[in-house]
């Protein structure tokens, strides 16, 4: 609002009879500060924009090296669900078969999915060799352990502090699902839901590899 | 055959928009009429070709020619011939051909309605409007081809091109993939077009002002072909956004209507600020003022609409509506940037000239005037709120290395004051005048409409109703309420001693449209505003694990749950019905059948929870089947929630459509100008003035 007010005390008022224009009687006036100000504002957030959309066309890995991350797994769940303490490091578990998959209680997709996963866990769960991590991206703790209560989701799951494992892993939304191979690579990124027998399949080829 | 005949005509009407550009500025430039009149029948031509386009490739939907990959990932053999139709706008191709199509249209409308009243604007409307199309034709064209067909090489690997490869033949899958189900409700299919329409309607004002602005023709007739346009614009962003909110509450199933995500956000960003010029509008055309602050309006207006489609086309906000990743980010980018730079430097130097200056100052501080100013500030505020909530992880992730997401909680306590603010002036500027108001005039014309909120809050309070915020809400949306009836009653009054009531009512709105329009709009606002307070302050919910026979009770209601079913449907998917008995008290009122339906074939979004809901003026009674015991099917989870006065917020949108088409309906004096223009151009066989 505050343009507003500079030009009408910029200018004085004059006759609206003397309306349309003439051009040589306006008097041409240098840049001012005020409209350096303006293009730098726009140049700034366009310059925001254009980072954030670099950033937003790196892919998700699909193949490589899964980054490594540790999670701290929520603590007030049931005491079954306990597998790793509180801390589980990616890095530390090579060998195994690891899904890692990224959800939000406010995500409605993530929903639909959920009973899938819990699904997959029961059916996995006593191997040793598999396991179903998932990672509350951007929640509010409350929210997300009436969540994992609401599903019965069992398996180890804990919030994305500071969104350091989502921003190593390039997610763009959630729910998206990354499954790490034995050799700690990058062994199937899959956008958006699952379903149960989708990924018990990729599972299964991943053990088997 | 269909397939060839949609490129070329999408390709030659992206020629001939980048023609009409070129045209048009040759033609402005040298002030040469002729390369001007070609410029136009350029422009004009694109409808046609698009429409054709269009056509072809909504009759290759109907045929089922799943060679083309878009007709394959939206449509399906056993798909009703509607959904097979509207699959037009079900993926992004074809919704940027959709789109291209309506700029198309509304281009064509603004060159044949407004040729003649803003002949000396009209070059430059061709330019700045053809350039947009020409953007979205290159994305059309080059980026996402809507016509881009399967093709089988000789190894049996199957390749995407809109022309046939060296050494390929034509793959053609058995049968389509079907559209995304949450897009299958009538709902989400009248939904993104009528959003299209408000934003491919917001680039004609646009061109308006850049014509404005390019041809330095910035005397008040700009604003006139502006206004209405941005109305209509408004008009349908508005029903976009109402739509959009029935879908998300009849088919997403999380009990509500607006969730402040990015994507609604972008729609509701120029939303405000078209609102917002909507007003101060007036003040240029009865004062002259504030000519900087209207074109910068306009100008915002558009970069929004923009910057909304490319945040959500590309995938640079995360948000629940999961768009698919798409290639259309970049050039997004680079028509954002050029537009904003070309848009706000024409508007700087203009305004350095000083020719946006205004006529006249502000005359009292209590006058109309001000209260617009007023108005404006509180619908800027606003959308800075919004904006930042919806960019602040973008900033924050940038500045402080940690993505910080601002939720409803954010949006509803910041915007929350703001809205109060807005109802408090629209029950302030309809009583004051133009130039100035005594406090003591003022507070005469309020007496009334104060009382009677007043008398409002005290009825709630006798009522039982304590929770001060929703008393002082209500009693501001009662304020303005009474303010507008109680205007439209003294109004109907005055003519009613002439003339029969309902003949003085209909002659008054007859007569002056735009204001007793506007006042329809007011009462839409009002009854919304009462909705959405009812509904967020008021909403109960509960969830419980019920078998069959057992029951719980919100509010007054009381639920049974009677058994499942499963079905099929003819599109193939799976539903999971729950039977449930709806009792008020010990009264039957509704058997309520919530379900989720699966979709075995679907991608991604493969399941769609659809309420149940007993709905009444008073409330709604929503239920949601969460969960079920899969085998047994004895016992179900059920979410439930209570929503009062949640239909009040349709209502007041369908009030508020009609006061819009009251208000942008033409004028009968400006039909009678146009008759005796062409009878003056018939006779002297010259061009009509204007």
């Amino acid at each position: 609002m505050s343009e507003m007010q500079t030009s009408e005390t910029q200018t004085g008022p004059f006759d609206p009879q003397t309306q349309p224009f003439v051009e040589q009687d306006i008097p041409r006036r240098r840049v001012t500060p005020l409209s350096v100000v303006i293009f730098l504002g726009v140049f700034g957030l366009l310059i925001v924009l254009g980072l954030q959309l670099i950033e937003a066309n790196r892919s998700q890995p699909n193949s490589g090296p899964a980054p490594d991350f540790t999670l701290h797994v929520f603590e007030n769940m049931d005491a079954d669900a306990y597998l790793f303490g509180d801390a589980f490091t990616l890095s530390e578990h090579r060998g195994k078969v690891i899904v890692v998959n990224f959800w939000a209680s406010w995500c409605g997709p993530c929903r639909s999915e959920a009973p899938a996963l819990q699904r997959v866990w029961e059916a996995y769960q006593d191997r040793g060799d598999v396991v179903l991590l998932g990672v509350d991206y951007v929640d509010n703790t409350e929210d997300a352990l009436g969540y994992i209560r609401e599903f019965g989701i069992t398996y180890p799951n804990g919030p994305d502090l500071g969104t350091r494992i989502s921003d190593a892993y390039r997610i763009q939304g959630v729910p998206e699902t990354f499954v790490v191979g034995k050799d700690g690579n990058v062994f199937q990124f899959i956008y958006a839901g699952v379903t149960a027998r989708d990924l018990a399949s990729i599972i299964d080829r991943a053990l088997a590899e | 055959m269909l397939v060839e005949l949609g490129i070329i005509t999408t390709v030659l009407a992206l020629v001939l928009a980048w023609y009409a550009v070129l045209a048009g500025l040759y033609g402005a430039q040298t002030r040469r009429d002729r390369w001007v009149l070609s410029a136009r029948n350029a422009a004009l031509l694109t409808w046609p070709l698009l429409t054709v386009a269009s056509l072809a490739l909504i009759i290759s939907q109907i045929n089922g020619d799943f060679q083309i990959e878009y007709v394959w990932s939206t449509t399906e053999r056993a798909a009703d011939l509607f959904f097979k139709i509207t699959a037009l706008w079900g993926g992004q191709a074809g919704s940027l051909l959709f789109w291209s199509w309506l700029m198309s249209t509304f281009a064509a409308g603004a060159l044949i309605l407004n040729w003649r009243s803003e002949r000396r604007l009209m070059p430059y409307v061709i330019v700045f409007s053809m350039a947009t199309l020409g953007f979205f034709l290159i994305l059309n064209v080059l980026v996402e081809s809507p016509f881009a067909r399967f093709w089988q090489t000789a190894n049996g690997e199957v390749v995407t091109a809109v022309f046939q490869p060296v050494g390929t033949f034509p793959a053609i899958p058995q049968d389509g993939r079907g559209l995304n189900p949450l897009l299958r409700h009538p709902g989400m299919v009248i939904h993104p077009p009528t959003l299209y329409l408000g934003y491919v309607g917001m680039v004609i004002p646009w061109a308006f002002a850049m014509a404005a602005l390019a041809s330095g023709e910035l005397s008040t007739s700009w604003i006139r072909a502006t206004r209405r346009w941005t109305l209509v614009a408004w008009l349908f962003l508005s029903l976009g956004l109402i739509l959009g909110g029935r879908w998300a509450y009849d088919v997403l199933g999380w009990g509500g209507y607006w969730g402040w995500d990015p994507v609604e956000n972008a729609a509701l960003l120029p939303w405000l600020t078209g609102t917002a010029f909507l007003h101060s509008v007036m003040i240029q055309e009865k004062k002259g003022m504030l000519k900087v602050w209207n074109m910068a309006l306009v100008i915002i207006s558009f970069i929004l609409v923009i910057l909304g489609t490319f945040s959500t086309r590309s995938g640079i906000v995360s948000s629940v509506h999961s768009f698919a990743q798409s290639p259309i980010g970049p050039p997004m980018f680079v028509f954002l940037a050029l537009a904003s730079v070309v848009s706000i430097g024409l508007w700087l130097y203009r305004w350095q000239r000083g020719e946006l200056a205004s006529e006249h100052h502000l005359e009292g501080w209590l006058s109309r005037e001000s209260l617009f100013i007023l108005n404006n500030m509180v619908f800027m505020a606003i959308t800075v709120a919004v904006f930042w909530g919806s960019y602040a992880p973008i900033f924050t992730e940038l500045f402080i290395g940690e993505k910080i997401t601002l939720g409803p909680p954010y949006f509803n306590s910041v915007t929350a004051p703001l809205f109060g603010a807005l109802f408090i002036l629209m029950g302030l500027a309809p009583l004051s005048a133009w130039g100035h108001t005594s406090l003591s005039r003022m507070g005469r014309a309020m007496l009334w409409p104060f009382l009677a909120a007043v008398g409002l809050v005290a009825i709630l309070l006798i009522f039982g109703m304590r929770d001060v915020g929703a008393l002082l809400a209500f009693g501001l949306a009662g304020f303005a309420g009474f303010v507008t009836l109680y205007e439209i009653w003294r109004g109907v009054k005055a003519r009613a001693q002439r003339e029969a009531w309902a003949v003085a009512a209909w002659k008054l709105f007859g007569r002056n449209r735009r204001r007793y329009g506007g006042y329809l709009i007011h009462l839409g606002v009002v009854v919304i505003g009462i909705g959405v307070i009812g509904s967020t302050i008021f909403q109960q919910e509960t969830q419980r694990t019920l078998a069959e026979g057992q029951s719980l009770t919100l509010g007054r209601y009381t639920m049974i749950y009677d058994r499942l079913e499963r079905a099929q449907a003819t599109d193939g998917r799976v539903m999971t019905i729950a039977n449930v008995e709806v009792y008020d008290g010990s009264q039957l009122v509704a058997v309520l059948r919530p379900r989720q339906d699966f979709f075995p074939n679907a991608q991604d979004m493969n399941t769609m929870t659809i309420a149940g809901s007993y709905s009444t003026i008073e409330n709604d009674f929503y239920v949601l089947l969460v969960a079920w015991e899969e085998i047994s099917q004895a016992s179900a989870t059920f979410k439930v929630y209570l929503n009062p006065l949640v239909n009040l917020v349709w209502w007041g949108g369908l009030l508020l459509m009609l006061g819009t088409a009251v208000a942008a309906w033409p004028d009968q004096d400006r039909q009678r100008q146009r008759v005796t223009r062409r009878i003056e151009a018939g006779e002297h066989g010259s061009p009509a003035r204007t």
